[in-house]
């Protein structure tokens, strides 16, 4: 019979005995909230294949490197034309700003949910680790929300990341820079809340379709399929005559629900062939959010049901 | 410590209207190195399942450490440590990283995970390989990673599902040794969950039959192996004339296959066969203990808990499948 040795009554001859041999642990365990802000920073750096293989960091820098490009590029011609100074009339005329950023990275932002996606929740059910996690402290809720909640926040960063560059670019290169910060200052509500529905809506919605596609090929062209179908079959009913019908289908688009909320948020007109100019603004974010809450809804359901 | 470290009362688990893997099981288990032994299909899996707090059942009742698996799942979680029988590894990550990933998540601060997985992963043999991917493993260095997660939590129970599933005689006989030490030295409570029998011989000390969701026997293992003894006596020829040799001494024999199985419930036949052997001038190959196969506890079938159940002596005894594959939920 052997008696766990603590630390506290390990004293003398039977602790030299322990040291070579197995130690328990007697230290701190932190429960459920600690299990599920671990799981929250892991499904983050996975997300950017950091903690895997080399192989699995390509394409999330490949596609972080282009979601930059434009913010870098602004900010390097912007550094010329203020050289002659020409600044303040580039910037009037550069097609990419605050309120262009992201629709300019959509698709770059579709790509990385379509390509990163299927890595958190399909790995899990695949290779059988979702047996792991729940035989731990953490429930399948925990589950579910730390995972779509790191995916989340790793497209936040893919759609911030290169506005705060631009932001810095901007101010940094003028030279009155409170001037500079002011006037860029009005802007950051609308970025940070047309990022955060961005991030929420498009990532909550693969990740719903990769928790029900384990295999990673049909998860990644199930993710394809959802942000592009529906807004060409809108197009095509409206095509057809039938504008009314046309004009909701949008609002199942995921791609055009952003559109809307972008035009809503930053208060600019969407371009006038747009074919569902005529909603009301607060229409497109109620369906963002709808979206958004759905696929979590949805998520934390099939998690709750699958067979381990 | 009188406390059973698992109460299970009258646990039933049905899938539907039609599969029964579990019907009416009741049974303490102490602390040791428990094996939980039946065919597959026989409930081993699900009874785990239910134990973890990983599945409902559909009625009766169970405690683990005293706590209700039906309200106190996760704090049983927290002390238990859980090796699944199918694969649960990803394949891209180091063991190193995947251990200690699987520690914070078990709960422990980041510092003691990265300490617990270097020393656990010590424990079970996993040296320079940690840092490799896991993909390009062997199933025995797998089959370690897999126990290393159960283990680096440090709980007082550790349930593993069929754990030397798909292993080579010798990864087999490792990982049996590492069973047992954790069991002897490390002080934990073991449930070895498996089909084979003669796995829990070497390590186990109690041992829980089941079958089709009933419990067949309960009892320390060396009651089954006192009241079941047999001798294989194995010849390269002339089974049969040492069969009857052995059978005019007066000892109760059967053929099976080229051995010879003699019952070995009083001490003689150890003498008898050695000279039986050596005046027939016969090749002998080996002399074994046999013990109990598993569908020899089948065949006592009454199922009557912790009872000793005489057993008649080896009478014709047919060579059966080793491994009587019954379908259902595992």
């Amino acid at each position: 019979m052997s008696e766990p040795v603590t630390a506290a009554t390990s004293a003398g001859a039977t602790g030299s005995i322990y040291d070579i041999g197995y130690r328990r642990y007697e230290g701190t365990r932190l429960g459920r909230g600690h299990a599920a802000r671990s799981l929250f920073v892991h499904s983050l750096r996975s997300s950017y294949g950091i903690g895997r293989g080399g192989r699995a960091k390509i394409a999330p820098i490949i596609l972080g490197v282009m979601a930059l490009i434009p913010a870098v590029g602004i900010v390097a011609a912007l550094t010329l034309f203020a050289q002659f100074g020409a600044g303040r009339e580039f910037d009037e005329q550069v097609p990419i700003r605050y309120d262009t950023y992201a629709g300019t990275i959509s698709t770059i932002v579709i790509l990385f949910c379509a390509a990163q996606a299927p890595e958190l929740f399909g790995r899990d059910q695949r290779h059988g680790v979702l047996a792991l996690y729940f035989a731990r402290a953490l429930r399948r809720s925990d589950y579910a929300l730390a995972r779509i909640g790191g995916f989340i926040a790793a497209l936040l960063i893919l759609e911030l990341l290169p506005q705060v560059i631009l932001f810095l670019g901007r101010v940094l290169l003028t030279s009155d820079i409170p001037e500079a910060v002011a006037d860029d200052l009005p802007s950051v509500g609308p970025v940070l809340a047309q990022s955060a529905l961005a991030a929420g809506l498009l990532g909550g919605l693969s990740m719903v379709v990769s928790a029900f596609t384990p295999r990673r090929a049909y998860a990644v062209a199930g993710i394809i399929a959802l942000f592009t179908i529906p807004n060409v079959v809108a197009g095509i009913v409206v095509g057809l005559g039938s504008s009314t019908i046309g004009t909701w289908l949008t609002l199942v688009s995921p791609t055009s629900i952003l559109d809307g909320t972008n035009a809503f948020l930053f208060d600019t007109r969407l371009d006038s062939d747009f074919f569902f100019v005529d909603l009301p603004g607060i229409a497109f974010v109620g369906a963002a959010l709808v979206g958004i809450g759905g696929s979590i809804a949805i998520t934390l359901r099939r998690f709750a049901r699958i067979a381990t | 410590m009188g406390v059973a470290l698992i109460s299970i009362r009258n646990l039933t688990k049905r899938y539907g209207s039609s599969i029964t893997a579990l019907d009416g099981l009741t049974v303490d288990i102490e602390p040791g190195i428990v094996g939980l032994v039946g065919s597959n299909g026989a409930g081993k899996s699900t009874l785990l399942k239910i134990l973890l707090g990983l599945i409902g059942a559909t009625s009766g009742e169970a405690t683990v450490l005293d706590l209700d698996v039906r309200t106190r799942g996760t704090d049983i979680r927290q002390r238990v440590g859980y090796m699944p029988e199918h694969d649960c590894l990803p394949p891209d990550a180091s063991a190193t990283d995947f251990v200690s990933h699987m520690a914070l998540i078990s709960g422990l601060p980041r510092t003691a995970a990265r300490e617990r997985t270097a020393e656990v992963l010590r424990h079970v043999g996993l040296y320079e390989e940690r840092y490799r991917a896991i993909g390009g493993y062997s199933t025995g260095m797998k089959q370690r990673v897999k126990l290393a997660q159960a283990l680096v939590h440090d709980p007082v129970l550790l349930l593993l599902d069929e754990p030397t599933n798909g292993l080579d005689p010798t990864g087999r006989d490792e990982m049996l040794e590492l069973i047992h030490r954790i069991g002897a030295e490390f002080g934990i409570a073991v449930i070895v969950a498996t089909h084979l029998l003669g796995e829990i011989e070497r390590v186990g000390s109690h041992l829980v039959a089941i079958e089709g969701g009933k419990l067949l026997r309960s009892a320390p293992l060396g009651e089954f192996i006192e009241h079941t003894g047999t001798l294989a006596v194995e010849v390269d020829e002339g089974s049969e004339t040492l069969a009857e040799r052995l059978a005019a001494d007066g000892l109760s024999i059967a053929l099976d296959g080229r051995a010879v199985l003699v019952d070995v419930a009083d001490g003689r036949p150890y003498d008898l066969v050695r000279d039986a052997v050596a005046d027939l001038g016969l090749p002998l190959v080996r002399i074994e203990r046999r013990r109990h196969r598993l569908e020899d506890l089948f065949r006592d079938a009454a199922p009557v808990p912790a009872g000793p159940a005489g057993h008649g002596p080896a009478a014709a005894r047919d060579q059966v499948g080793v491994d009587p594959a019954v379908g259902g939920p595992s």
